[in-house]
């Protein structure tokens, strides 16, 4: 008895000592967590605020700067400009010694061919400590993805399907375009809108993916043969896409076009045909940390809490965006827009894509259309 | 001897302090002016990718200047701004006179309808015209395929005449209205009435006394005319890309928009503008050399009008009618837009709403943003009248040796297009001792925005200096009066009407400028075009044009507010 009441005795003294060992540390972990994160919000709030550099955005403006502000105290202040200006006063910033910005929500090209070779980034990875960002299993990928070379610079959260172009089926009856090059066919010369090719933008993207995919021939044929009407203007091409002035829009943006449809337009997004994949890309922003940050710590707590299920989640549902987190519902989402497993997709925000294979495709494609 | 001795004295004083200031605005405008645009024809060479160390070469230049659309899209350019320069210059002139010269009835309610068509922000306008002409959907065109005697569609503003048209209907003629307002308004009736005796028509008064005497103001508003047709792009942007036409100034802020920025491409193709200003102020000068423009003298002064009898209400009709057509026709779109669920859908269900304007003035910036650009339109208004009176007198006065030179330095912020400018003035800003008071603060925003206003003010004041006589200041200094008191209280007076005008347009510009506050603004002081850049960026056409209404109304008010001073100052003028 007195056996059984020793073995008894040994079993929870073994018992608290495995205890002790699996959830001691961890309990400290978090506990060092917690403290570590209680002092960054104390500092972050006693440097006054965090500025974050990105596209002029009305859900950045109306959603995110409010949310972030009521639950952190923190002022955000957020300088919106196309890239390639921000770029440029940030170098001439750099080359006099200030180093103003903290955050950069940017697109891809501006943060894998500016930002990241210009050496204008600290790593982001180690300031990501709120353990719902950390936690692998919140994340489809098995753990944030960091899409740069080194992996610890560049996160990119979102990963949805992006429309390969739009029909007015009015117009254009969805089984007349089954292939790409049905595009071709003389019906539709004329008919086909496009954001300008020849320059910088989403429509020399796309170009770029087709010269790629399909060669000069093809770029020829679409560009210049079918004479697609080209604008700088976003409302403007889904207007013609809407009163069916050109009823096929290979770029309009699916945020345009929603409240179109909403309205009883009879608009169609196409993700992939016979002939050519569904694209994925990482819109709206890559999230970046920028160096020597004047608010290191009100950094650390804007990036943390973009990165969480509440900041991620107001960002797609205002965008319209799939995310990378499994804790969050997408059905607010077309379903085309979510990636389905098992299905191959082409990554238009792949980093070795934006900076070599598009920027040469690229550089193509604008020769053959200029040779006009 | 000893008396004319005494008397040399003073004037030898008087000339030491002319050149003293002549210096002192040499040295401002070079630094201010000239220093920026260095910078960027300095980098323009460095052909080293970004961050690294500096390579010098021609490949920047090379490559802009080999692109096959380059030559085109300049020629195009060319031909644009001549094309709407030529009627747009008669017309206002004409409008101009007959505000400012006539018994024309209602004169001040066009001139007044003049401004405020000016600060109508172009973009939503051109959006209307689209909706009015296009093709397939344009109300125009919809209106008159009714008529049986005209076949649809009529009009196409995606065309090169639909672009001239809309010019003249954004820009064209309203700001030279604005400009030749005031100068024609100094010309005195003595001339006129002299060659009325003498059996002169309206018409040979108008043709032969009235414009020969304004001629300097003529030239220059069509220099400046012509300078802003070249660089103009946004309407071109909207019309011209649709049909292929492309115009210079595409070519630059494509360069500008390069990912990674190609800016020194763009500086390199801006460098055009320089051959063409220096061209311009080569054939202004020569034009001018050894003319008088005085109308404004000690000797009697007339402000009698001409009385144009039964014609004053056909001229008022005209007038009217014109901005009816290409303003007010459009503007009625544009504030339908500011009240459209979406701008230009009628169709759809409940398509009025006020909810843009809601979210206007709910947007957690927009007072933050009102604040700054009131404050900077303000310092903006005040500083370039200021500044480019005294500059304008200088020119005027022909005493300095250097103003050739100093006249160059005024042209050059529009030398280089708006965002180069704004680099330029960043790296400035950064490497003066004032950099913590400059830098992204309200300050710096102004200052930049007083620079870019230079051609337009100096030429402004040029002219209306010019029509004063020497004798106005001679008889001051006579009586015992400082150079300052006489320009305080005699020349500064005179031209009122233009520093009235000066004043207003560069506050109205200070708050539509989006260009050059771009790089330089923070959080802190974002001003309201920025917010206007952001709504049309982001698609927001609705806000974005309850915004540019918003601010045409406010440069309204300070007009209304700016009349009330001036007149009591002017008298009757």
């Amino acid at each position: 008895m007195k056996k059984a009441g020793a073995k008894k005795s040994l079993g929870f003294l073994l018992a608290a000592v495995f205890c002790w060992f699996a959830i001691g540390p961890a309990g400290a972990q978090q506990k060092d967590w917690e403290k570590d994160w209680s002092q960054t919000l104390a500092a972050a709030k006693k440097e006054g605020s965090v500025v974050v550099v990105g596209s002029p955005d009305p859900v950045m403006r109306g959603e995110i700067i409010p949310k972030f502000q009521a639950r952190y105290g923190i002022p955000v202040e957020f300088l919106a400009g196309r890239s390639s200006e921000v770029a440029a006063r940030l170098r001439t910033e750099r080359a006099a010694g200030i180093y103003a910005v903290d955050v950069f929500l940017s697109g891809p090209d501006t943060t894998a061919t500016v930002f990241y070779p210009e050496k204008m980034l600290d790593p982001l990875k180690p300031l990501l400590v709120l353990p719902e960002v950390v936690d692998g299993s919140k994340w489809k990928r098995g753990k944030p993805w960091f899409v740069d070379p080194e992996e610890k610079f560049v996160l990119r959260p979102f990963s949805s399907v992006a429309s390969l172009f739009f029909i007015n089926t009015d117009f254009v009856k969805p089984d007349e375009i089954k292939s790409i090059k049905d595009l071709l066919n003389p019906k539709w010369k004329g008919k086909i809108s496009t954001e300008d090719p020849t320059t910088t933008g989403a429509g020399a993207n796309l170009a770029a993916r087709l010269h790629h995919e399909f060669g000069p021939d093809f770029i020829r044929k679409l560009y210049l043969e079918q004479k697609p009407v080209s604008t700088r203007e976003r409302r403007q091409f889904t207007d013609w896409l809407a009163r069916g002035t050109q009823p096929i829009c290979l770029n309009c943006r699916e945020d345009d076009v929603r409240p179109l449809e909403k309205e009883g337009y009879k608009l169609l997004e196409i993700f992939g045909l016979s002939d050519i994949a569904p694209a994925t890309n990482g819109s709206p922003w890559l999230m970046s940390l920028a160096n020597r940050p004047p608010h290191p710590n009100a950094a650390k707590v804007f990036v943390n809490w973009m990165a969480s299920k509440e900041g991620i989640e107001l960002y797609a549902r205002g965008y319209g965006s799939a995310t990378l987190r499994t804790d969050i519902d997408h059905s607010f989402l077309n379903p085309g827009n979510v990636p389905k497993p098992g299905v191959k997709y082409f990554d238009d925000t792949e980093w070795s894509w934006i900076v070599t294979g598009r920027h040469d495709n690229r550089e193509m494609a604008w020769k053959l259309m200029k040779s006009r | 001897m000893t008396t004319a001795l005494a008397a040399a004295a003073p004037s030898a004083v008087r000339l030491r302090r002319v050149r003293l200031a002549e210096y002192g605005a040499l040295v401002f405008f070079g630094v201010a002016m000239g220093l920026p645009v260095v910078f960027l024809l300095l980098s323009s060479f460095n052909i080293a990718p970004p961050s690294k160390e500096a390579v010098f070469g021609l490949d920047n230049w090379s490559r802009a200047f080999s692109d096959t659309g380059t030559l085109s899209a300049l020629w195009m350019s060319f031909l644009l701004s001549i094309t709407y320069l030529i009627p747009g210059m008669i017309l206002s002139v004409v409008m101009a006179w007959l505000i400012a010269r006539t018994d024309m009835p209602g004169g001040n309610l066009v001139e007044f309808l003049c401004w405020f068509a000016y600060f109508v922000p172009d973009f939503p306008l051109v959006l209307a015209w689209i909706l009015l002409l296009d093709p397939n959907f344009g109300f125009l065109n919809a209106a008159v395929s009714a008529l049986p005697f005209a076949p649809a569609p009529r009009f196409n503003p995606y065309s090169f005449w639909g672009i001239v048209w809309v010019h003249l209907s954004t820009g064209g003629v309203w700001f030279k209205v604005m400009l030749l307002t005031p100068i024609l308004r100094r010309v005195g009736a003595t001339l006129e009435e002299a060659a009325r005796v003498a059996g002169a028509n309206h018409f040979t008064v108008l043709r032969r006394i009235s414009l020969p005497v304004i001629l300097p103001a003529i030239l220059a508003v069509a220099a400046l005319s012509f300078i802003r047709g070249l660089e103009s792009f946004n309407t071109e942007l909207l019309l011209g890309t649709p049909v292929g036409i492309y115009v210079y100034a595409t070519r630059i802020y494509d360069y500008t928009r390069h990912e990674p920025s190609a800016y020194g491409e763009a500086t390199a193709l801006g460098s055009v503008f320089l051959v063409v200003l220096a061209s311009l102020a080569y054939f202004y000068q020569r034009r001018l050399r050894g003319k008088k423009f005085t109308v404004v003298t000690g000797q009697g002064y007339s402000t009698l009008k001409v009385k144009l009898g039964r014609w004053r209400y056909l001229a008022l009709g005209g007038c009217l009618s014109y901005i009816a057509v290409m303003m007010l026709l459009p503007l009625a779109f544009l504030m339908l837009g500011s009240v459209m669920r979406r701008y230009g859908f009628f169709h759809i269900s409940a398509p009025f709403t006020l909810v843009h304007w809601r979210n206007l003035f709910g947007d957690a910036i927009f007072f933050l943003a009102l604040k700054n650009s009131l404050v900077i339109a303000a310092i903006t208004g005040v500083a370039a009248v200021a500044l480019y009176s005294t500059v304008g007198y200088f020119l005027a006065c022909k005493k300095l040796r250097t103003a050739p030179l100093l006249e160059m330095l005024t042209w050059m912020p529009w030398v280089v297009p708006g965002i180069l400018m704004s680099l330029g003035l960043l790296w400035m800003f950064l490497a003066t001792p004032l950099r913590s008071v400059l830098y992204g603060s309200v300050w710096g925003i102004a200052l930049a925005l007083t620079i870019k206003e230079s051609p337009v003010c100096t030429q402004a004041f040029k002219a209306a200096f010019l029509q004063l006589g020497p004798d106005l200041e001679e008889a001051a200094r006579v009586s015992g009066a400082s150079w300052i008191y006489t320009y305080r209280r005699i020349l500064v007076p005179l031209v009122a009407p233009v520093a009235a005008t000066v004043g207003l347009i560069s506050f109205g510009n200070a708050l539509t400028s989006i260009s050059t506050p771009v790089l330089l603004y923070s959080a802190r002081s974002r001003p309201l075009a920025i917010l206007l850049m952001e709504y049309s960026f982001s698609g927001e056409v609705e806000r974005a044009a309850a915004l540019g209404l918003l601010i045409t109304a406010i440069v309204s008010v300070m007009m209304l507010i700016g009349r009330k001073f001036v007149r009591p100052l002017t008298g009757n003028l």
